[in-house]
């Protein structure tokens, strides 16, 4: 499976956090070529790879399958929607944006912008609240296509940018999916020393939530949460910060297990794998957080992949990271896990 | 139709000063039908021959350029610093993507992670200062391969529908008014007329003033894109004109108090011809108006421009019907101007 075709195949189809069905069946599908899949209540691709063979532990691999948006909340008398966000939107990409809704129908339309006149600050980014879309539609045409709740995305179809790296929307995480296909490509027909578990989680981007009831429903001893990390760019800071290019990054924080995380770094020496480390200090802000403290607990560590301007319809990831993220996670479900 | 020309219009790129591949493509629709020279700066003079009458001169203007960006400098790890040709908000291009360069490489605009921003950054937009395009390259070596200073840089956008009566795309400031003369060029018209495809005007006016000048017409009409504020947060005059209301005739601008004489005209002629037609509510903006009116000793100008929302962005929106109304309104003013 060609990783780039991979990507551009997870990421063509939409899926804003509550409402991730297109997304879910893409994955879902190729999922099924490795695991027994189904599709939960929640939005959540569930699969086991293999029989289930009690005396061996779970290892669960995540990653979400949601990504960031707008949710339409009312249409105005003269045809322009309000909007709500779905996850953490940048505002300061909002203005004169294209976007899609994704009603009974998919619409163009435009974010409003303020022209100069207008502006008494034009260094302000805009409130969600004071932005409008513009579709072109009378009131009575969009009460025909677009329902409140309907999602709005931002359509930035995966390209390549420059010889390895691919551009687009939604590659946080669906980057993380497909380490994850990779990795069970890598693995299929082996034996594996424990039973393994896939997880393409819902709503993380609101709250972590499809993560927290999956985990409930398969009950894994060790989670690997695979989910993006901020590559460095011109205008942050080296110390909180991974490297385009470089590898994955492999977490190390107070809330996951040290013992996986060390696992980790020596498979990664072992097979001269690149890698990165990424140290945090309490919570990582990924599934890791809600997995860990599923049930009993789960012994849990992340698996980052490096991604430039996160949030935004410019994404930018490197192929060769996805890769050997993959290589590293194969190596870590078939070599033991601490 | 009018508008599949602007389509194919709006996305050939032509920053100011480097208006080529609009210009290649407007001398390939006319070189056929009529003499035309391309002077020092660039514009194309059109003479177009009326069918019999000889009438008084009238040259219309279009500039063919359009708002973008340029290279000033190439960073130590491969992005871009990039500065606005025209005016430009800032805002507008953050988050994009954009085509740089003569081979249109791929950038993209973004910065650091809104994740790792203070709650003072997350409400500050970004500026031209702090910004910078990434191109992939990882070191200046290997982006000097690809990049020169000076290169331009241009909006990544489509032209779309938008509902049944709208379209969206860069550049429609101010191609449609391209449009406009090319469709006129190309249908019979009863008096002498000469078109300007001007370029510069997004940077100061500087090649209609040239154009002007060598034409030394009587009157001139410009055919132009305004700004558009009919959105919900803005009401009333705030507003300034709005989509669907028909071709937008100024009394005045930043940069002319347009001749009454054929201010009156056009609204008259649109009446009789019951052509839609509004005025600007605010004194706002500005257009090659501002430089031909003054040009050798006065020139009588009218501009007749395209109500455009989001002007001077990737996403320029504009209503089709009035596309259509701006050339029946400049058709019979022009008719009207040069049989005086």
């Amino acid at each position: 499976m060609d990783t780039k075709e991979l990507i551009f195949k997870l990421t063509e189809n939409y899926g804003v956090s509550g409402d991730e069905f297109p997304a879910c069946k893409t994955a879902a599908n190729i999922l099924s070529e490795y695991a027994k899949t189904e599709i939960d209540h929640f939005g959540n691709v569930i699969g086991y790879v293999g029989e289930v063979d009690k005396s061996k532990k779970t290892l669960l691999l995540d990653a979400h399958i949601d990504e960031i948006g707008l949710i339409v909340t009312y249409i105005s008398d003269d045809g322009f929607l309000k909007v709500s966000n779905c996850g953490g939107i940048d505002r300061r990409l909002l203005l004169a944006q294209e976007v899609t809704v994704l009603g009974r129908k998919n619409i163009s339309g435009v974010i409003t912008s303020t022209p100069p006149h207008l502006e008494a600050d034009d260094t302000k980014t805009p409130e969600i609240d004071n932005i409008y879309i513009d579709t072109g539609y009378t009131k009575e045409q969009l009460e025909e296509f677009v329902s409140l709740g309907d999602r709005i995305v931002f359509p930035a179809k995966a390209v390549i940018l420059n010889c390895d790296q691919i551009t687009g929307k939604s590659l946080d995480d669906r980057s993380g999916v497909a380490v994850i296909l990779k990795t069970l490509e890598i693995l299929k027909g082996k034996d594996l020393p424990v039973n393994l578990a896939v997880l393409f989680s819902s709503q993380e981007e609101t709250g972590e939530r499809g993560a927290k009831t999956a985990a409930f429903k398969i009950a894994p001893d060790y989670a690997v949460a695979i989910d993006v990390s901020f590559a460095l760019t011109a205008d942050d800071k080296p110390h909180k910060c991974g490297k385009l290019g470089k590898g994955p990054m492999i977490g190390v924080a107070p809330s996951l297990s040290r013992k996986m995380s060390d696992k980790f770094i020596s498979l990664a020496k072992e097979e001269n794998i690149p890698y990165q480390i990424e140290v945090m200090n309490g919570q990582t802000g990924t599934n890791a957080d809600a997995i860990g403290v599923s049930g009993c607990g789960v012994k849990t560590v992340t698996l980052s992949i490096p991604l430039k301007y996160m949030h935004t319809p410019v994404e930018v990831i490197s192929i060769s990271d996805i890769e050997n993220s993959a290589k590293l996670l194969a190596a870590f479900v078939e070599k033991g896990v601490e | 139709m009018m508008i599949d020309e602007l389509e194919k219009l709006c996305n050939l790129n032509g920053t100011s000063g480097s208006e080529d591949e609009v210009r290649d493509y407007i001398i390939n629709q006319i070189k056929n039908l009529c003499e035309y020279r391309i002077d020092n700066m660039g514009n194309v003079i059109a003479y177009k021959k009326g069918t019999c009458k000889v009438g008084k001169k009238l040259m219309i203007s279009a500039h063919m350029d359009e708002v973008g960006m340029i290279v000033t400098y190439i960073n130590d790890d491969g992005t871009l610093k990039i500065a606005p040709v025209g005016g430009i908000d800032p805002r507008v291009v953050f988050g994009r993507r954009v085509r740089v360069g003569k081979e249109k490489r791929l950038g993209v605009i973004g910065s650091k992670a809104v994740h790792n921003l203070s709650k003072e950054e997350r409400d500050k937009a970004v500026t031209f200062e702090g910004m910078y395009v990434d191109i992939g390259c990882t070191s200046r070596e290997e982006a000097e391969k690809i990049v020169s200073l000076g290169d331009n840089v241009y909006f990544d956008s489509d032209f779309v529908r938008l509902g049944d009566r709208l379209v969206k795309g860069k550049a429609i400031d101010d191609r449609a008014g391209v449009a406009v003369m090319l469709r006129m060029i190309r249908e019979e018209l009863p008096y002498d007329v000469t078109f300007a495809f001007v370029v510069q005007e997004e940077i100061g006016l500087r090649g209609s003033r040239c154009a002007a000048f060598e034409v030394d017409p009587e009157y001139a009409i410009v055919i132009e894109s305004t700004t558009a504020a009919d959105i919900p947060s803005a009401s009333g005059s705030d507003r300034v004109c709005e989509l669907g209301k028909g071709p937008v005739v100024s009394f005045m601008d930043r940069s002319t108090i347009y001749n009454k004489e054929l201010y009156d005209l056009a609204f008259d002629l649109a009446d009789k011809n019951n052509i839609p037609c509004q005025t600007k509510t605010r004194v706002a903006g500005g257009n090659d108006a501002g430089a031909i009116h003054i040009t050798r000793g006065g020139i009588k100008t009218a501009a007749v421009s395209l109500a455009t929302r989001y002007l001077h962005s990737p996403s320029c929106v504009a209503d089709i019907q009035d596309f259509e109304n701006v050339y029946k309104l400049v058709r019979v003013l022009s008719d009207s101007i040069c049989s005086k």
